[in-house]
């Protein structure tokens, strides 16, 4: 019937799609799809003009880690983009060539091919293939509990690795260093260069240990041990935070991460040492209770009671909670107040 | 009251107490006056145009699948408006409350929401999305559409459907009621342990997201055990298996993934409210609980479900592709297989979603390479469409642009889903905006067919197109809406922004923050349009009428009945001879609808029963979550007592006499303009002449008020 | 399959309409969606005894009593002999219903139902001696589970002798009609699924757990 038939229904005004079809010309005939995209981009480019590139923290690596998933990411998003963009290109080549009134001819009852069916399954099967040899590889290379690529380093370079004890409170962290005896709460401070390795618990709820520019997730859980572990490039100050969902204080929970010379890391340690606060288990226990660190809350503890970070997992696997008191942000400000009442800073 | 619960309990109210309505949050009670104003509104018109009687007997009583699904439509797009809001607050809040110089009103230390609301928020976003206005939708339609397309005149189980669309709405109705009655569950939909354990947890929130939730799963399950049963049992004789229309393929195995994924939901939740009521220890942190289990239990069902949602909407565009392109789908059997492959390999991918949780790597590395494989039947699938298009002939109405959308939306989700997949990248952005922008790709691939289906099914449920011009509106500004809003949404995942902030620290993200608030009045005006739309489609109606082939080249068998639907479906079962049997039938002229004298028709009668049950269970649910025990156990009863009273009921058929039948059939009103619309099938000069000549009793005219009627629904 | 092969159907002999169409085997129906609803609880006991794999290990004991000390074997084979005899006379009472014998059906089923009864008996007895020692699902995270999956599965033993009461009732009042044909086969089906299940509970839950 083709297009005779088209003209054959478009006298009977009721019939709706040669209505549409008839818009769809006009449309292109218009070039109004230009001045659309004109609109569109001038406006995209208005609105992300404002944007800058300074926060994308995923995108400026300064770890070994993070450099390493980088190059992973980079790989795999050109891989998969030489497969996305030309079906895309299929997709509309194929809706413009064959909108109708176009220059495809039309084949009513075409819908088989063998030859198509198997370069549609072949193409995404190697395709996977490819991928999935890639994840594997970079699985192991930024495994948590022992990174190829840090272990590689460790060898080559030996020396021994900076230990740190994580613990996650409802909303604070507080970093253990178990061979300086000291702690730090919201402030995590590593040498440049050296591996850093760590090990991780929570008292209350599940949090995930994050600092983008150097090193992925790994989960933070009560009554268990993960581990992670981390080599910083490059001196600097690094934003780090907690990405599980853990209640209230949680957009407050964050620290920063300061990725120092190993002299003045050393300095760093003397004269966190120097500091006049202890951290017993019966002072955690306090300090470990509902807390949101609105002001960043930073402090540190000149010695620490040995074995603390074994001692919190054990409590908890015995079932010791910091329960969370009723509905306590419904008004915040009036439970800042209170909390700040509450706790004194250092009270420990 | 068997464990230690902060604040108090009676006997006789539970944890109930008048503190428990949040008269002083202005949101709140401004929510609850529109709300109240628009039940009084809807009950006193409903009172004063003498529409309760009509009301009772033709929709809240119905076991028709066909009104059934309308009601799970409705459902579905007024906890969709819902979901919008939320969405709305969420946007708004995270564009105030950026730096810590950022200004706070309402008891919040910066922007308008506390923690303890927004996250509420976006708890009660997630899981109405997905349970409560995707899932109705798509059950709906499908519900609509299978039984038409496979020859049935009803569900296997009509009861049994009615029942399963009541408890959906008793869900629903739950979720609405904790705004105005205590709160909702404020930290995620999925759940967190030990965070929704008691302690950490201590208020009634999860408590409605518990039995919320619940309720949905069954009703989802009954539903699905229906759809199986109904496709299994119930096709017209000569529909094989590989006749099977391919959105009935696609409700198949969707379905399938829904029997057995639901049941893992209802024991993860179980064991959850096991823990909060009576104090056991399965997710707790210590007491030999072990906490991640529940993150296995949640995502063995989780994960199927994305696909249990993303297949009918699949399903959806195979329909409304080959229409609109005029000829078969490419590569049907492909297609099928694609879809079973989807639904088998859902079942081992879940772990993707806790990559983080310090799995030894070669366990990663299995769930990695297992995601990835669902790319390669998608893949297959979205080829299929696009040769489905080449040597086509395609047009572009409403339906096919929404579909096409869809298949766009796919691609970037797809691409994204494979990048998570791809674990040592998923170390640096899971929990973060990269996937959450990645999985409302996805959730909006399900939006935009659902639209396109709506769309395209429309004229087969009520006899009318919908209009073209608001429409279109409609389908640009949500485009516009999801551009702006999604892509400094991806941005922002790159630079390592976590989900479900009510503050955020660092300023360099706040220009990306406020670009989504574009976004989000694209989607304001998309909304209002979409009213329009509605609004003036229903205005035109009458000259909007179509025939029962309303787009001229539907090829499946609901095309073959009129639009509207009558009750019975089909006077006449048809007999299937190929696939594609309406196409097949015009090719060769056979398109004749009147097959001889008619006959009296088999019908289920109506019965309030499973609203009495969907209202039972609402209050079932309430008094769990209150702690009211009395109430409980009185729930418990009368649901036992009224199932076990229904056992009894011998008078629950009927047969509608032949004379109805003939009566309804003539007076059915798709006739279509006498030279009907091109097939779009070679030899044009085939017409879709469908209906009988009217009778005396024209449009409209004649066939009210039976009782019930069997005549189509808007009558 | 594709479009070419519909043109093999000679549109000039092809039936078009189903004349006179039965319509669909109610029975059969029935029976299948009942097939579909057990696959479903299957898969809850399935999350159920996954749950217990994960949970049976030494930790999740919390330092309480490990299952080889509170297991009481005797219950434990009272409560299988109960069922599986349960079981069996049901299967009788199936016989007579295809002897379409009313009393046969009725008698068998009231015989099944006792058993069944007794089946709770025993199984509460269990329970509450547990209870007694100390032994109670809020000691530990292995005891959740334990006590979850035999009180599910005594749930269901509730349901089913409220079932046979129903159906001896269905049975005396209106004899064979198809609804109760199909609520008497789908109770043989839920009735024996109870029996299979109840094998798993006492090999995973009880042998298991005196093995260990
Ligand atoms: C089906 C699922 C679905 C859908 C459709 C959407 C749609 C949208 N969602 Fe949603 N979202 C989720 C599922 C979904 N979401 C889930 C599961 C989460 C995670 C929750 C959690 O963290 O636990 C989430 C979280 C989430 C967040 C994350 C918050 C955070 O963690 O930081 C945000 C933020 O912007 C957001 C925004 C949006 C927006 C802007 C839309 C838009 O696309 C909305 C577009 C919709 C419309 C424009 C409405 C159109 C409505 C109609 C046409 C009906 C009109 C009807 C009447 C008038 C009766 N969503
Ligand atoms: C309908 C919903 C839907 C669908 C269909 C998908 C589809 C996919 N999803 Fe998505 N996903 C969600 C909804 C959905 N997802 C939700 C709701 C969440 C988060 C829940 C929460 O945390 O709140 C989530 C989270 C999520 C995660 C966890 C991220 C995290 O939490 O850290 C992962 C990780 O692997 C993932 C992967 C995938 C993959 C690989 C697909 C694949 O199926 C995609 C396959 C498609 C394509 C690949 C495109 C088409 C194919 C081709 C054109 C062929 C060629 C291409 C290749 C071979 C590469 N998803
Ligand atoms: Cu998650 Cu241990
Ligand atoms: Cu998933």
């Amino acid at each position: 019937m083709e297009a005779a038939g088209a003209k054959e229904t478009r006298e009977d005004g009721s019939d709706i799609y040669t209505n549409v079809y008839l818009e769809v010309q006009v449309f292109i005939e218009n070039k109004r799809y230009e001045m659309c995209a004109k609109m569109l981009l001038s406006l995209a480019a208005l609105t992300l003009g404002g944007c800058s590139s300074d926060g994308l923290y995923l995108l400026k690596p300064e770890g070994l880690i993070s450099h390493t998933f980088y190059h992973y990411f980079i790989l795999d998003v050109v891989i998969m983009l030489f497969i996305i963009v030309p079906t895309t290109l299929l997709t509309i080549w194929a809706m413009w060539r064959y909108r109708k009134g176009g220059k495809g001819s039309y084949h009513p009852t075409w819908s088989h091919s063998s030859t198509i069916e198997i370069i549609v399954w072949g193409i995404p099967l190697v395709t996977v293939g490819i991928l999935s040899y890639l994840s594997v590889k970079a699985i192991y290379d930024v495994n948590p509990y022992n990174p190829g690529v840090i272990s590689k380093v460790q060898k080559a370079n030996g020396g021994d690795p900076v230990e740190v004890d994580v613990i996650a409170t409802d909303w604070r962290w507080l970093f253990i260093y178990p061979q300086q005896h000291i702690a730090s709460v919201n402030e995590l401070v590593v040498p440049v260069g050296v591996p850093v390795r760590f090990r991780l618990t929570s008292t209350s709820v599940m949090n995930d240990f994050l600092i983008p520019q150097l090193v992925g997730m790994i989960d933070v859980m009560p009554g268990m041990r993960t581990k992670q572990a981390l080599v910083a490039d490059k001196a600097g100050t690094y934003i780090g935070y907690s990405a599980d969902y853990s209640g209230a204080g949680l957009s407050w929970m964050h620290f920063q991460t300061r990725a120092v010379r190993m002299a003045q890391f050393a300095q760093w340690v003397k004269s966190a040492q120097q500091s006049p606060q202890h951290l017993s288990y019966a002072g955690f226990d306090r300090f470990a209770k509902p807390y949101i660190a609105v002001g960043g809350d930073r402090q540190i503890f000149g010695s620490v009671q040995p074995g603390l970070f074994d001692h919190v997992i054990d409590e908890v696997m015995r079932g010791k909670v910091w329960p969370t008191p009723m509905a306590m942000t419904e008004n915040m400000v009036n439970y800042m107040k209170k909390q700040r009442a509450e706790q004194k800073a250092g009270d420990y | 009251m068997l464990v230690h619960l902060q604040g108090p309990w009676t006997p006789v109210l539970g944890r109930l107490t008048l503190q428990q309505i949040p008269y002083e949050n202005p949101i709140l009670l401004g929510t609850f006056t529109f709300v109240a104003v628009l039940a009084i509104a809807i009950l006193a018109a409903t009172t004063y145009f003498g529409k309760w009687e009509y009301l009772w007997r033709e929709w809240l009583t119905t076991v028709d699948h066909k009104k059934i699904g309308v009601m799970y439509c409705l459902l579905g797009l007024i906890m969709l408006f819902r979901g919008f809001i939320d969405a709305l607050m969420i946007r708004t809040q995270q564009a105030i409350a950026v730096g810590h110089e950022a200004p706070g009103y309402m008891g919040a230390v910066h922007g308008y929401l506390t923690p303890f609301h927004l996250g509420q928020i976006f708890t009660a976003h997630g899981l109405i999305m997905v349970v409560f206005a995707a899932t109705p939708l798509l059950v709906g339609i499908m519900n609509i559409i299978v039984p038409l397309q496979i020859g049935a005149r009803d569900m296997a189980y009509p009861y049994l459907n009615a029942l399963g669309l009541w408890l959906t709405t008793a869900g629903a109705a739950l979720v609405m009621v904790s705004l105005f009655i205590g709160n909702f569950a404020h930290g995620g939909w999925y759940g967190f342990v030990p965070y929704f354990e008691l302690p950490y947890s201590p208020g009634v929130g999860v408590d409605y997201w518990i039995w919320t939730f619940q309720l949905s799963a069954i009703g989802t399950s009954l539903g699905s055990i229906n759809l199986i049963a109904t496709i299994v049992k119930m096709r017209a004789p000569g529909m094989t298996w590989m006749r099977l229309p391919i959105f009935t393929w696609a409700s198949l195995s969707t379905n399938l993934i829904a029997l057995t994924s639901f049941p893992v939901l209802m024991v993860s939740l179980a064991l959850l409210a096991l823990d909060r009521y009576v104090g056991t220890h399965f997710y707790t942190a210590g007491m030999g609980g072990n906490l991640m289990l529940y993150s296995d239990l949640f995502w063995v069902w989780g994960h199927p479900e994305v696909y249990f949602l993303i297949l009918p909407a699949f399903g959806m565009m195979s329909e409304i592709i080959p229409t609109f392109s005029e000829k078969p789908l490419f590569g049907y059997a492909t297609m099928v297989i694609a879809s079973f492959a989807i639904g088998g390999v859902s079942w081992g991918v879940w772990l993707h979603h806790f990559f983080t949780m310090a799995a030894s790597p070669s366990v990663n590395s299995f769930y990695s390479v297992t995601t990835m494989l669902v790319g390669i039947p998608t893949g297959v699938k979205v080829f299929n469409w696009v040769f489905t298009m080449y040597r086509g002939r395609v047009r572009y109405e409403l339906p096919m642009l929404w579909a096409l959308l869809a298949l766009f939306l796919l691609l970037v989700g797809g691409m994204t889903g494979m990048m998570n997949a791809f674990a040592s990248s998923d170390y640096m952005w899971h929990n973060g905006l990269f996937v959450v922008a990645h999985f409302h790709m996805m959730v909006l691939v399900i939006a935009a067919s659902v639209f396109g289906a709506v769309e395209y099914w429309f004229p087969k449920v009520f006899g009318f197109k919908l209009e073209q011009k608001w429409g279109k509106w409609f389908f640009w500004f949500m485009i516009l809406g999801t551009g702006w809003t999604f892509v400094p949404m991806f941005l922002l995942g790159f630079a390592g922004m976590t989900r479900r902030l009510d503050y955020i620290p660092y300023m360099q993200w706040s220009p990306y923050l406020h670009v989504m608030l574009v976004g989000m009045v694209f989607y304001v005006l998309a909304v209002c349009f979409f009213v329009a739309h509605l609004y003036v489609s229903l205005r035109d109606r009458v000259s909007n009428r179509a025939g029962a082939d309303a787009w001229g080249t539907g090829r499946s068998l609901e095309w073959m009945t009129h639009s509207p639907v009558p009750a019975y479906n089909y006077a006449f079962i048809p007999h299937i001879n190929v696939l594609d049997e309406w196409a097949w039938r015009k090719e060769n002229g056979l398109t004749e609808l009147h097959a001889g004298d008619y006959e009296g028709i088999h019908m289920p009668k109506n019965t309030g029963i499973p609203l009495f049950l969907g209202m039972l269970f609402m209050g079932l649910g309430f008094a769990l979550i209150w702690r009211i025990w009395w109430l409980a156990l009185l729930c418990v009863a009368l649901i036992v007592g009224l199932i076990i009273l229904r056992s009894f009921d011998r008078d629950t058929d009927m047969t509608i006499p032949a004379h109805e039948v003939e009566r309804v059939e003539r007076g059915a009103r798709d006739e279509t303009p006498a030279t009907a619309r091109s097939a779009g099938m070679p030899g044009g000069a085939v017409t879709a002449h469908s209906a009988l000549r009217p009778g005396t009793d024209g449009i409209g005219g004649g066939t009210t008020s039976t009782n019930p009627s069997w005549a189509p629904m808007d009558r | 399959m594709r479009a070419s092969a519909a043109q093999k159907v000679d549109p000039a002999h092809a039936t078009l309409w189903a004349r006179h169409y039965p319509g669909h085997d109610m029975i059969g129906t029935r029976t299948f969606g009942f097939w579909l609803y057990m696959l479903t609880d299957a898969m809850v006991y399935a999350a159920l005894f996954a749950s217990l794999g994960v949970l049976s290990h030494v930790v999740n004991l919390a330092g309480g009593p490990s299952p080889s000390a509170f297991i009481n074997p005797v219950y434990a084979y009272g409560e299988t002999i109960t069922l599986f005899l349960s079981v069996l006379i049901y299967g009788y009472s199936m016989v007579a219903l295809k002897n379409g014998n009313h009393s046969g059906v009725i008698g068998s089923m009231f015989a099944a139902m006792l058993l069944g009864m007794v089946y709770l008996v025993i199984a509460g007895i269990d329970i509450r001696e547990m209870f007694a020692q100390g032994i109670i699902p809020e000691a530990s995270g292995f005891l959740s589970i334990f006590f979850t999956i035999i009180i599910y599965h005594a749930l269901h033993i509730i349901v089913g002798v409220v079932w046979m009461l129903v159906m001896m009732i269905q049975v005396a009042r209106e004899g064979f009609s198809a609804n109760v044909v199909y609520r008497l086969i789908n109770l043989r089906l839920f009735w024996h699924f109870q029996a299979v299940i109840w094998v798993f509970v006492f090999t995973f839950v009880y042998l298991q757990g005196m093995v260990v």
